[in-house]
């Protein structure tokens, strides 16, 4: 171990360092001063890593500061400072005090940026859980709500059996191969039929995390119950990196063909399903829950070409996809008064009333369903092109299909915000933090829909 | 300014510029009408450039027939480049284009009340997304603004219009919006196609002209094409969407809606899906007469049977477009030229009609027939004005609807005299309804005693500027034809 390699690994060091000072520190200072901090923690891991020189050499026994780990840690870095920006005022409003809550997110981004840089089963296994139990967390964080706890509850159970799944999956991959590395256990060539096993139950456990039909039911439940911030963490960070893991593991097997059945199914199913429930929703959290159900299926679909392309497009959506989602929740958090606004009629007249965030909000809508000139239709743009190009033109056509379908519901938000009139009061105005943070998301969704080929270079690089 | 200027970007994108000064001005809602009255203006001024430049026969680098050309990487990792063109036939739809905004501004003037601003910018941003479309010459660059130009007009539908004008807003939206993800996928096909033949991976129009694509795929990317174009078009059995949205919609958002928006569907087949699938689309062309002839007589006849003036006018527009597909499926210079001609004409009487309609609904708030009656003597003015335009559209000789369905028809009563037939019967319903409407509105009894204004000075002028371009257009077509000469016979002599 080399001071260049500590070097690498400072992003680790900073997010895992700053959650035990938040921790630590926390009671002797202001609610605010706690939020600002963790925001310059989050921001700080994240300018490290963008500028640190990946390398390929394990810096720790089963640790390496990889190209992927380079373009993902910056991402969940930003995903958590966005997210650390939209609570404090949401928090105040309900009374969630404490410095654990920071802390429990930039613990979640520890493991985050952990996960990225596993070279190593086990690792790659303890960064999958401890975001997971950042979120058990998180998700009950709201002590006066019940739906919050019981939200909790149910994550808890589903994601417990999930996680069973995937330690028993890589165990059959240790079992069939004899070692933990990645590059060895995923490449073995004798016990095809234990290691196949073993995938297949890494898989079910990763459709868990990704809640990809029909391992979907608890993510309403969920993202209903969960405050708006955490919601945001939960649908972009978390779910951004089971697709890494599934990427991981893909790119360091030989193509398995075994593997493709599963995934055109969980794609499929979540794409159609996802979509047509979506389209059935009054509470806007459970709407964007099952949207973000049928957004993994276009991600399963790139995946499950199997090729650069897909996995290239893999990276770039998972990064339009946090922006577009993080301005989602962070709009609905930044609305909420003493209760969120559930139904999509609360949001009747905001359009005009909170010009920002009903922007905000509509822009975000217009961006998950895939219309240019926003990033979400860059990034759909990618998916589809790299599914058709992989030789999925069924899939891709009903992709495409049950995407048209989607605009339905979410420009049933935007009919609300600007076409429907509301005799409520405007609500207050909006603070400095979240203003910024809104103004950060909305800019990377129109300025990626306009110029994508600076991003577009940059997953091309983390492919390395 | 030098050769080099780059005019269609300014083009493209002023208007856009400009709805953002109108947000600047946001303060009073005066102040925005003239600033968006004067970018409208501009941006119809800085269409002389072209036109001044429209003899050159071509542009350094530029393909065959394109006086105007700029070209710059945008997404390498793709092949998307940021190629805008300009010829013959896109420089009338820009035109067009620059003048229906100026008269959607003017429409619009005192009929909008409420978030004035925020109307007029998603207005000039409209423009910019229709002259965008006119005059990308990259796939996927078209596409961008195929779509970007839907979200002006949902807001303006569903903010100012109407009766049910959210259902009428969402149903555009999502009609035009699923024929046009089949047709990217269309695209996305035949760039792998291209690029696998060629190695040479581009979104080029001219670059995958020559892809060889076999005939049993061909029609099906064609066919996507053709569905995305005919919904905008709107083409039989395609057209629900289009009596809701114009009826529903504010008057300047029927008046763009018909002019323009509709025009883009052909304008697409003409520059896109036929020069891209020569083959499959001659292969398809019967579709294409059927859906034609059939819609010119449906139109008119449904267009009879209406009691509210706007869907009579939204009908007569799914007839009129009809003689454009007509053309289109006869694909031969006469009638190519016929079917450009019919869509400019289209665009200034309907766009006329549907003002005149907007004017009287801001005068008694109604847009029903029987409200009316005998108004002739009451606003002379107005009634000559509404006169003229039925007249126009019903297509007497010497305005200008005349032109343009007479060489459609001429030009397929050469390549299949059935379907020139079966069209010219659509006219007679044509001045069924055309006259029914004259009839009822401007003479016979006064149905109800109506407060009736003749026009303001403002109204007049949009008017007369209206009328006097389809007098001069009915009179004296021979400047636009000579413009829409050279690239017609470039399409006509690929095939």
């Amino acid at each position: 171990m080399t001071l260049a390699d500590l070097y690498s690994m400072m992003p680790i060091v900073i997010t895992g360092g700053g959650a035990l000072i938040v921790l630590l520190c926390g009671p002797l200072l202001q609610a605010r001063s706690v939020s600002w901090i963790s925001v310059v923690i989050s921001g700080s891991a994240g300018v490290w890593a963008a500028f640190t020189p990946p390398a390929l050499t394990p810096s720790f026994p089963g640790v390496a500061f990889t190209p992927l780990a380079q373009f993902l840690i910056p991402l969940f870095c930003l995903s958590a400072a966005l997210t650390l920006l939209f609570s404090h005022g949401y928090n105040e409003r309900r009374g969630i005090l404490g410095e654990e809550y920071p802390a429990t997110i930039l613990f979640g981004l520890f493991a985050m940026c952990l996960l990225p840089c596993a070279t190593n089963l086990l690792v790659l296994f303890l960064a999958l859980e401890s975001i997971a139990f950042a979120f058990y967390i998180l998700v009950t964080m709201d002590l006066n709500r019940v739906e919050s706890g019981e939200a909790g509850l149910k994550y808890l159970l589903m994601g417990a059996v999930a996680a069973a799944f995937t330690a028993f999956g890589f165990a059959l991959i240790f079992a069939g191969s004899g070692t933990m590395a990645l590059a060895g256990a995923l490449a073995a060539t004798g016990n095809r039929v234990i290691i196949s096993a073993g995938w297949g139950m890494v898989i079910v456990g990763i459709a868990f995390k990704l809640s990809l039909v029909p391992a979907h039911l608890w993510t309403p439940d969920v993202y209903q119950g969960a405050p708006a911030p955490v919601a945001a963490f939960l649908s972009t960070s978390s779910k951004v990196s089971a697709a890494a893991l599934l990427l991981i593991l893909l790119a360091f097997s030989p193509p398995l063909a075994e593997l493709r059945a599963p995934l055109y199914a969980l794609s499929l199913l979540s794409m159609v399903l996802g979509n047509l429930a979506a389209l059935l929703q009054s509470n806007i959290k459970r709407m964007l829950a099952y949207s973000s159900i049928a957004h993994m299926g276009y991600l399963t679909l790139a995946l499950l070409t199997g090729t650069r392309e897909g996995y290239a497009a893999v990276l770039l959506y998972g990064a339009i996809y946090t922006a577009m989602n993080l301005a989602a929740f962070g709009a609905i958090a930044s609305l909420s008064l003493d209760a969120e606004r559930d139904q999509i009629a609360d949001y009747s007249g905001l359009g005009f009333t909170a010009p920002l965030r009903g922007g905000v909000l509509a822009l975000a809508m217009l961006a998950l369903a895939g219309i240019p000139p926003t990033a979400g239709f860059i990034g759909k743009f990618f998916i589809f092109y790299s599914a058709i190009r992989g030789g999925e033109m069924t899939l891709a056509i009903i992709g495409i299909v049950s995407a048209a379908a989607s605009a339905y519901f979410y420009l049933k938000v935007v009919v609300h915000l600007y076409m429907h009139r509301s005799n409520a009061a405007p609500p207050a105005p909006t603070p400095a933090a979240e203003s910024l943070a809104l103004c950060c998301a909305s800019l990377f969704i129109l300025g990626l829909g306009v110029f994508p080929a600076p991003l577009m270079r940059i997953v091309d690089a983390a492919m390395r | 300014m030098t050769p080099d200027f780059p005019i269609l970007t300014l083009l493209v994108f002023l208007p856009l510029l400009g709805s953002l000064l109108v947000f600047a001005c946001w303060r009073s809602d005066t102040l925005v009408r003239w600033v968006a009255l004067a970018v409208s203006l501009v941006e119809l001024a800085l269409c002389a450039w072209p036109l001044a430049v429209s003899d050159r026969v071509a542009f350094p680098g530029a393909p065959a027939g394109f006086f105007l050309f700029e070209d710059a990487t945008w997404i390498e990792r793709f092949g998307i480049r940021y190629t805008l063109g300009m010829d013959g036939i896109s420089l009338v739809m820009v035109l067009l284009t620059a003048f229906i905004t100026v008269i959607a501004v003017l429409v619009s003037w005192e009929g909008i009340k409420e978030r004035v601003p925020l109307f007029f910018a998603l207005l000039l941003a409209m423009q910019s997304g229709i002259q965008g479309v006119f005059l990308s010459l990259d796939l996927f660059l078209f596409y961008l603004f195929w779509e970007a130009m839907l979200i002006p007009m949902l807001f303006l539908i569903g903010i100012w219009g109407h009766g049910r004008r959210v259902y009428s807003a969402v149903k555009f939206f999502l009609y035009t919006f699923l024929g046009s993800l089949l047709m990217l996928v269309a695209i996305i096909t035949l760039y792998l196609m291209h690029g696998s033949q060629t190695g040479n991976y581009t979104f080029s129009l001219h670059g995958m002209l020559n892809t060889s694509v076999p005939l049993g795929i061909g029609v099906w990317l064609y066919a996507a094409f053709l569905l995305s174009f005919a919904i905008k078009f709107p083409l039989f059995p395609l057209h629900t969407w289009l009596p809701d949205a114009h009826t529903d919609a504010p008057t300047a958002g029927s008046v763009i809606l018909a002019s323009l928006l509709l025009k883009t569907g052909a304008y697409g087949l003409i520059r896109f899906a036929y020069p891209l699938f020569p083959e499959a689309a001659h292969a398809m062309t019967p579709v294409l007469y059927v859906a034609a002839v059939f819609g010119i007589s449906y139109g008119a006849w449904v267009a009879f049977a209406q009691e509210d003036m706007k869907r009579l006018v939204a009908y007569s527009s799914v007839s009129h477009m009809g003689f454009v597909a007509l053309g289109i499926a006869a694909w031969s210079p006469v009638a190519l030229s016929g079917a450009l001609m019919q869509m400019v004409n289209h665009g200034i009487t309907t766009g006329a009609l549907f003002a005149m309609v907007g004017m009287l609904d801001e005068r008694t708030q109604s847009r029903e027939i029987i409200t009316y009656g005998g108004i002739w003597g009451k606003v002379p003015v107005l009634s000559f004005f509404f006169l003229m335009f039925c007249m126009a559209s019903a297509g007497l000789p010497g305005l200008n609807n005349f032109i343009g369905e007479f060489l459609v028809l001429v030009g397929t009563f050469r390549v299949s005299p059935a379907a020139a037939l079966g069209a010219f019967l659509g006219i007679v319903l044509t001045l069924v309804y055309t006259v029914r409407l004259v009839q009822e509105v401007l003479f016979g009894k006064e149905n109800k005693p109506l407060e009736l204004k003749d026009l303001s000075l403002r109204e007049a002028g949009v008017l007369a500027v209206l009328g006097l371009s389809a007098v001069y257009l009915g009179v004296h077509p021979g400047p636009v034809l000579e413009l829409l000469k050279a690239p017609i016979e470039l399409l006509t002599t690929v095939k």
